[in-house]
C-alpha cells in the first residue's frame, strides 16, 4: 500500500467516459422520446434557421426595408404572395421571415443582459448570506412587486419609445428572476454537505463557487434562459403592439399586428400570419425548455 | 397569528415605499429635461419654464424626493396633462374596472387550471396529460393581443354572438356605482338583464386574459401533484385504506395547493401588468388603457401614477396570498 | 389451518433505462393467524418491495412475472381500488420507517386519524359514526399505544410531535381498523435508542393484547428477536432462509445468513486496544459554547464544552439526536464559529487563525461525513472528488495527480478505474471510501468521522470499521469518533464522553463507561442499547 504507485496504463476514452456516454443516451432517450419536446425543438430550428439565413431566400426582400408597392395594396395570400400583402404592398411572408432575426435578437439581448446581472446577484445573495443578501434581496422584490409589462411600459415612457429602449426597459424588468432562481438554488447547494466537505480541505470560496455551486445551478438557469427567451420575445412584441416598441416600417412582428389592427376584420392576413409566428417560435421555447427540463432535473424523472 | 399580519403590514408598508422610490428613480432615469417631459412634446419654452417651477424640478434632486414622497403621502399623485384632472381621481375611476377584469380572468383560471392539473397528474402520460400539456403550453405562447384580434373576428364579427369590445352598449346605463364592478354593482341592484349583458362582455377579454393563468396554474397543480402523490404520506394514507379519491382530492391537493397559491399570486400579478395589452385590444376602459394611452401621448404622471397603484394592488394580493398560505399551512403559523 | 397471507413462488421485475431489473425472485412465504414473522435483509435487499407490493402500493412500473400473492382466500395481485378498500387499513394494515414524512403536515393527528376510521366503516358497509363517537374512538386509539394526554394530541399537528409519539400516531393509525395482519416497515429505524425499546415494547405489547398477526421488516436482528418468533432473510430479493428465529440466529444455515450475524458487532466486545499510556494532548478544546438563534429563543447546541485529545487515540463521542455531537464535530474544525471558546491544535489557537491560515492549516484536520451520498458533488467524478484537496493544497495536477488519485484508490481498497465512475454508480460504502481517500489525501493528524457508518448497511459498517482501524494503525492517525451506537463506540473507541443537550454528562475510558456508569442519563442509554443488541436477540430467541 505504501509502495509507489506507477500509473497504470491510461485507460480509452470509451472507458473514461463510459459514465458521461450513458448519461448522454439517457438524455437523448428522454428528450426524443417526448412528442412535445421534438415538436419545440424543430420550432426552435426552424426559427433560427430563418433568423440566419432569411435575408437571403426571402422573394421579396426590398419589401422588408420599407419599398412601396401601390398597385397590389392587401392582397389575399395567392402563390405570389403565400402571406399576402399589407397596405403598403409589402409581401408579408418576406416581412414575416425577415421579423425572425429581429425577434432572436431581440430574446437574446434582453435574456443575455437578465442574466448576466441576474445570476452573479443571486450566487452572491445565496452564498455570502447577511448584509449582501438583505440588499440584493429586497431590490430584487421591490423590482418584483411591480407586474414586469406594467414596469416595463412606465421605463419605457421615461426612456422614450423604440425598439432599443423596449430591449433595455424588459433586460431591467426580467434579471429579477434570475437572482430569485439562483438564490434559491445557490441556498440549497450550499447546505449540501458536499460544499462543507470542500471546506474542510481548504477550498477558498471561488473555488466553491466555480466547482461546486455554478455547476449545480447551470440546469434550471439554462432551462429559465429557454422559457425566457420565447417569453421576452412575446413581451417585445406586445410593447410593439401597444405602439412602444419597434416603430414600422422596420419588420417586427408586434408592431405589424399593431398597424394590421385596423385593418381587420377584412383583411384578416396581415395579423393572422405575423400573429401565427410569435405564437410558434414562442410555442417551440417553451416546449424546448420543458423538455429540457424533463432532462436535466432527476427529481422529475423517473428512473 | 396576530403579530405574523402586523409583520407582514409592515412588510407591505416598506415595499410600498420602495415602489414609489422605484417610480421616483425610473422618473429621473430619463434622458433629457423632465419639465420637457411633463410638458409633453408640444409645449412652448414658457410653459416648460412655468412647469419647472410648478414642479419644483429647479431644486436638488433630494428636496425634490422628499416633495414626492410628501405628496404620495397626501395622496397626491399630480395631474394628467390631457384631461387636467388629478391623477388620483383617475386612477380610482379606471380601477374598478381592471380589478373585475382581472378577478373574472383569475376565477376562469383556478376553475380551469386546478381541476385539469389535478387530472393530469392522475393520469400522468395518458391521453388527457399529451392534451393538457400542448393546451398549456400553448396557453403561455399565446400572444394575447392576437388571441384577442382572433376571437373578436370569430365570436363578435363571424358568429355574433359576443360583443367585439367595451364594458357595455354605448345606450346601456350601467349599474349604480357601489363598487365599480359592473358585474358585482347589477347584481346588487338587481338589474340581471344588466348583469347578463357585463357578462357577455367582459367574457371575451376576461378568457384571454386568463389563458397563460389557466396554463401555468395547470402546470405548477401538475407537478406538485405528482410529487406530492410520491410522497411517504400519501403512500401511507393508501395503505390505512383511505379511497383513492379522498387521498387525491383531499389530502394530495390541499399539499399541492400550497406552491399552486403561490402561483396564483404571481399571476395575479402578472395580469395586473397584461391588462395594458388585453385593454388596449377590446377597448376596456381600465387602468391598463389609461396607461397605454398616456405614454403614448406622453403623459408622463398618470404612468407612474398607475405603475405606483398595480404596484399596490399586486403587493395587497402577495399580502393575502401570504395569509392563505397560513391559513393551510400549519407549520407556518407559529414563525 | 390453511395459510392466512400466503406468498407462492413470487417474482417481480422492474422496467428502467438500462434494461429490466429482478426485485423480487421465487419468494415464498405462509404467515398464519397470530404468527410474528420478522425479515430480515440489508438495503436493496428487496424486503420493503415485497411488502409494499402485498399492500399494493409497489412502484407504477414494476411487473408481476410468476406466482402470486393471497389473502384469506382473496386474490390480491389482481386486485382494483374497490377490492382494496375492504383490504387495507381493515384486513392489512401498514406502519412505517419515517413517523414525520409518513404523516400529512397540513392535517391535525385527530383528521388523519378520524379519516381513517370513517374509511374502514364505509369499506364494511356501517353507518358512519358521528363526529362525537369518531374523536372519542380516537383518543381511545391513541390511549392504546400509550400516549397519555390524547385529547392534547388529538388537536396536535404532526410538527408539535416527538419522533416517538408520532411512531405511536402511526401506530395507532393503522389498528384503527381492527386489522388481522399489522405490517411494519422498519418500525424503529428513524428512532433514538431509548425510543426504539419503548416502541418495541409497545409493538410486543399489542400483539399479545390484540391477537395481531405481525410481519416486521428490518435491518436490525435486535429489533426483529424482540418481536418475532419466525423470521426470513433475504437478500438480493429472494429469501435465502426462513425458520425460528431462534434457530436463525443461533444456528444460521446459509453461507448469507452467517456473514449477516457475524458483522453485527457484539455489544460486550471492547475495544481491541488497550488505553495507552497518556501522551501529549494534540487537541485541546476550552470551554467551547455555540448558541443558534431560532424563532426569538437561544438554542444551546453546545454548552461550555472542555476535553482534550491525546495523539494517537480514539475518542468516542456518544450522544442521542439533538445532543449537540454534530455541531460539537464542526466546531473542532472550524468550519463553524463558536460562540464562545477557542479550540487548540499543538497548543495553537484555531481561532486566532487568519482565513488563510486556516486554510492551510486544514490539511492536518479531516472530516469525513455521517452521509456519504450527499458528501460528494454528483458532478464530478471519483477521480475529481479525491484530488480536490491535492489540487487545492499541493497544487497538484496532470499524471502526478492521477498517480497520486491511483495511490489513494489502492488505499482505500477500490478499483483503479473507479476514478472514472460517478457518485450515484457507487454503492454506500464505496461512497464513503471515496469520502476517507478524500480525508487522508493530505495526510492529515487527526481524523473527526461524525457518524461514518450509520447511513450504511451493517455489513458495509462493520467493513468500514475494519479498514478505519487498520488505516489509523498505517497512517498514525488520531480519531475523533462521533455516533450514537454505543455499541460501535465501544468496539473501536479508546476514551468516551456522553453528551446531553449540548454538555458533557459523563466521561472516561471505554471499561470505565461501559461497567461503571456514574450518571443515571449514561446508565439508561446502555440498558437501552443492551435491549436491542445482538446478545440480547440471542438470549430473547434462546428462551422458549
Amino acid at each position: 500500500m505504501t509502495s509507489p504507485t506507477v500509473p497504470s496504463q491510461p485507460p480509452t476514452f470509451r472507458e473514461r467516459h463510459a459514465s458521461q456516454i450513458r448519461q448522454w443516451r439517457l438524455h437523448m432517450h428522454t428528450f426524443r422520446s417526448s412528442f412535445s419536446t421534438m415538436l419545440g425543438f424543430t420550432l426552435v430550428v426552424i426559427f433560427l434557421v430563418l433568423a440566419a439565413v432569411g435575408p437571403w431566400i426571402v422573394p421579396y426582400p426590398e419589401d422588408t426595408m420599407g419599398a412601396v408597392h401601390m398597385g397590389s395594396r392587401l392582397l389575399p395570400p395567392s402563390a405570389e404572395h403565400w402571406f399576402g400583402t399589407d397596405e403598403m404592398g409589402a409581401d408579408i411572408f418576406s416581412r414575416v421571415v425577415v421579423g425572425a432575426r429581429t425577434s432572436l435578437w431581440i430574446g437574446l439581448v434582453i435574456t443575455g443582459l437578465a442574466a448576466l446581472i441576474g445570476v452573479p446577484l443571486g450566487i452572491i445573495a445565496g452564498y455570502k448570506g447577511g448584509w449582501a443578501r438583505a440588499v440584493i434581496m429586497r431590490v430584487t422584490d421591490l423590482f418584483l412587486a411591480v407586474p414586469d409589462l406594467a414596469l416595463a411600459l412606465a421605463i419605457v415612457a421615461a426612456l422614450g419609445p423604440g425598439i432599443f429602449n423596449c430591449m433595455l426597459a424588459l433586460a431591467l424588468v426580467w434579471w429579477p428572476g434570475y437572482v430569485r432562481l439562483v438564490e434559491a438554488k445557490t441556498l440549497a447547494v450550499k447546505e449540501e454537505l458536499f460544499v462543507e466537505s470542500a471546506r474542510s480541505i481548504g477550498a477558498t470560496t471561488p473555488w466553491i463557487l466555480r466547482h461546486h455551486i455554478l455547476p449545480n445551478c447551470l440546469s434550471p438557469i439554462i432551462v429559465k434562459m429557454s422559457m425566457d427567451m420565447g417569453m421576452a420575445i412575446l413581451a417585445a412584441a406586445a410593447l410593439g403592439f401597444i405602439g412602444l416598441g419597434a416603430r414600422p416600417p422596420a419588420p417586427e412582428w408586434g408592431a405589424m399586428i399593431s398597424t394590421a389592427r385596423s385593418y381587420m376584420p377584412d383583411w384578416w392576413w396581415y395579423s393572422f400570419f405575423p400573429g401565427a409566428a410569435i405564437f410558434l417560435t414562442v410555442l417551440g421555447f417553451n416546449l424546448l425548455g420543458d423538455g429540457l427540463r424533463d432532462m436535466l432535473d432527476p427529481r422529475s424523472r423517473e428512473r | 397569528m396576530l403579530s405574523f399580519v402586523a409583520r407582514k403590514l409592515i412588510a407591505l408598508v416598506a415595499t410600498l415605499f420602495g415602489v414609489a422610490v422605484l417610480t421616483f428613480i425610473i422618473t429621473n432615469i430619463a434622458p433629457g429635461d423632465p419639465a420637457r417631459l411633463i410638458a409633453g412634446p408640444n409645449a412652448t419654452p414658457d410653459m416648460v419654464e412655468t412647469i419647472r417651477t410648478e414642479y419644483g424640478l429647479d431644486k436638488g434632486l433630494l428636496e425634490q424626493f422628499t416633495i414626492y414622497m410628501s405628496d404620495l403621502a397626501h395622496g397626491d399623485l399630480g395631474r394628467s396633462m390631457v384631461s387636467t384632472r388629478p391623477v388620483l381621481d383617475e386612477l380610482l375611476r379606471y380601477a374598478p374596472a381592471t380589478i373585475e377584469l382581472v378577478l373574472v380572468a383569475m376565477v376562469i383560471g383556478i376553475l380551469l387550471g386546478v381541476p385539469l392539473g389535478v387530472l393530469s397528474a392522475v393520469y400522468r402520460n395518458g391521453p388527457i396529460d399529451h392534451v393538457t400539456r400542448i393546451f398549456s403550453m400553448s396557453g403561455v405562447a399565446l400572444p394575447a393581443f392576437w388571441l384577442g384580434i382572433l376571437l373578436q373576428l370569430w365570436f363578435a364579427v363571424d358568429l355574433g354572438w359576443l360583443p367585439v369590445s367595451g364594458r357595455l352598449p354605448l345606450v346601456a346605463t350601467p349599474p349604480p356605482t357601489i363598487t365599480g364592478m359592473f358585474l358585482l354593482d347589477s347584481l346588487i341592484s338587481g338589474q340581471f338583464d344588466l348583469f347578463w349583458t357585463a357578462l357577455k362582455y367582459i367574457i371575451l377579454p376576461a378568457f384571454v386574459l386568463s389563458m397563460p393563468c389557466v396554463a401555468s396554474i395547470l402546470r405548477v397543480n401538475r407537478a406538485e401533484m405528482i410529487e406530492v402523490l410520491q410522497s411517504d404520506h400519501i403512500v401511507a394514507a393508501r395503505a390505512h385504506g383511505i379511497s383513492a379519491l379522498r387521498v387525491v382530492g383531499v389530502y394530495a391537493l390541499k399539499n399541492a395547493m400550497l406552491p399552486t397559491l403561490a402561483m396564483i399570486g404571481l399571476r395575479f400579478g402578472w395580469m395586473l401588468g397584461t391588462t395594458v395589452v388585453v385593454e388596449t385590444v377590446f377597448d376596456w376602459p381600465g387602468l391598463g388603457l389609461y396607461a397605454v394611452s398616456s405614454a403614448l401621448s406622453s403623459d408622463f404622471k398618470p404612468v407612474m401614477g398607475v405603475t405606483l397603484f398595480i404596484g399596490f394592488l399586486f403587493i395587497v394580493t402577495n399580502l393575502l396570498v401570504d395569509l392563505a398560505y397560513a391559513w393551510i399551512d400549519p407549520r407556518l403559523r407559529k414563525a | 389451518m390453511s395459510a392466512l397471507l400466503k406468498i407462492s413462488d413470487f417474482s417481480l421485475d422492474i422496467d428502467t433505462f438500462d434494461g429490466t431489473l429482478p426485485l423480487l425472485r421465487n419468494v415464498s412465504l405462509e404467515i398464519n393467524k397470530g404468527d410474528t414473522l420478522g425479515i430480515v435483509g440489508e438495503s436493496g435487499s428487496g424486503k420493503t418491495m415485497l411488502v409494499r407490493t402485498v399492500m399494493g402500493i409497489g412502484p407504477r412500473q414494476s411487473r408481476r412475472t410468476g406466482g402470486g400473492i393471497t389473502f384469506d382466500g382473496i386474490d390480491l395481485t389482481g386486485l382494483d381500488d374497490k377490492g382494496w378498500r375492504k383490504i387495507r387499513g381493515v384486513r392489512i394494515s401498514m406502519i412505517f420507517q419515517d413517523p414525520m414524512t409518513y404523516l400529512n403536515p397540513l392535517f391535525t393527528v385527530g383528521q388523519q386519524i378520524v379519516d381513517v376510521i370513517r374509511a374502514h366503516h364505509r369499506a364494511v358497509g356501517e353507518k358512519l359514526p358521528g363526529r362525537a363517537a369518531c374523536q372519542a374512538r380516537a383518543e381511545q386509539l391513541l390511549g392504546q399505544v400509550g400516549i397519555n394526554d390524547p385529547a392534547r394530541v388529538y388537536a396536535q399537528y404532526p410538527h408539535q410531535l416527538s419522533g416517538g409519539m408520532r411512531q405511536r400516531v402511526l401506530i395507532s393509525m393503522a389498528l384503527a381498523g381492527k386489522p388481522d395482519v399489522l405490517i411494519a416497515d422498519e418500525p424503529t429505524t428513524a428512532l433514538d435508542v431509548t425510543v426504539q425499546a419503548q416502541v418495541l415494547a409497545l409493538i410486543n405489547e399489542l400483539v399479545a393484547k390484540l391477537n395481531l398477526t405481525v410481519i416486521m421488516i428490518s435491518h436490525d436482528i435486535g429489533a426483529i428477536a424482540a418481536v418475532a418468533s419466525r423470521c426470513a432473510v433475504m437478500y438480493r430479493g429472494e429469501i435465502v432462509e426462513q425458520g425460528r428465529t431462534r434457530d436463525i440466529l443461533t444456528a444460521p444455515q446459509h453461507e448469507y445468513t452467517k456473514r449477516l450475524l457475524a458483522s453485527v458487532p457484539e455489544f460486550g466486545d471492547q475495544a481491541a486496544v488497550a488505553a495507552k499510556p497518556q501522551s501529549a494532548p494534540l487537541l485541546e478544546i476550552r470551554n467551547i459554547g455555540k448558541i443558534y438563534h431560532s424563532a426569538g429563543r437561544d438554542i444551546r447546541a453546545v454548552d461550555d464544552v472542555s476535553f482534550s485529545v491525546a495523539e494517537g487515540e480514539v475518542l468516542g463521542v456518544v450522544g442521542e439526536s439533538g445532543s449537540g455531537k454534530s455541531t460539537l464535530a464542526r466546531l473542532l474544525l472550524r468550519l463553524i464559529e463558536p460562540t464562545s471558546g477557542s479550540v487548540h491544535l499543538e497548543g495553537k489557537s484555531l481561532q486566532a487563525l487568519s482565513p488563510q491560515e486556516l486554510r492551510r492549516m486544514r490539511r492536518h484536520m479531516q472530516f469525513v461525513f455521517q452521509n456519504p451520498h450527499s458528501a460528494l458533488n454528483g458532478r464530478h467524478n471519483i477521480a475529481d472528488a479525491i484530488g480536490e484537496p491535492l489540487r487545492i493544497q499541493e497544487g497538484l495536477s496532470g499524471r502526478a495527480l492521477r498517480a497520486e488519485v491511483e495511490r489513494l484508490l489502492d488505499v482505500v481498497q477500490l478499483p483503479r478505474n473507479f476514478a472514472y465512475r460517478y457518485p450515484h454508480e457507487l454503492s454506500g460504502g464505496q461512497k464513503q471510501r471515496v469520502c476517507i481517500a478524500r480525508a487522508v489525501a493530505l495526510k492529515p493528524r487527526i481524523l473527526v468521522l461524525d457518524e461514518p457508518t450509520s447511513a450504511l448497511d451493517v455489513s458495509v459498517q462493520a467493513q468500514i470499521l475494519e479498514f478505519l482501524s487498520e488505516l489509523r494503525a498505517e497512517m498514525n492517525l488520531t480519531y475523533v469518533f462521533i455516533s450514537h451506537d454505543l455499541t460501535v463506540v465501544n468496539h473501536i473507541c479508546d476514551r468516551i464522553l456522553v453528551m446531553r443537550n449540548g454538555k458533557i454528562v459523563e466521561q472516561g475510558t471505554t471499561q470505565d463507561v461501559f461497567h461503571a456508569p456514574q450518571q443515571p442519563y449514561t446508565q439508561a442509554l446502555l440498558a437501552s442499547a443492551r435491549a436491542t443488541s445482538k446478545e440480547a436477540a440471542l438470549a430473547e430467541a434462546a428462551a422458549p
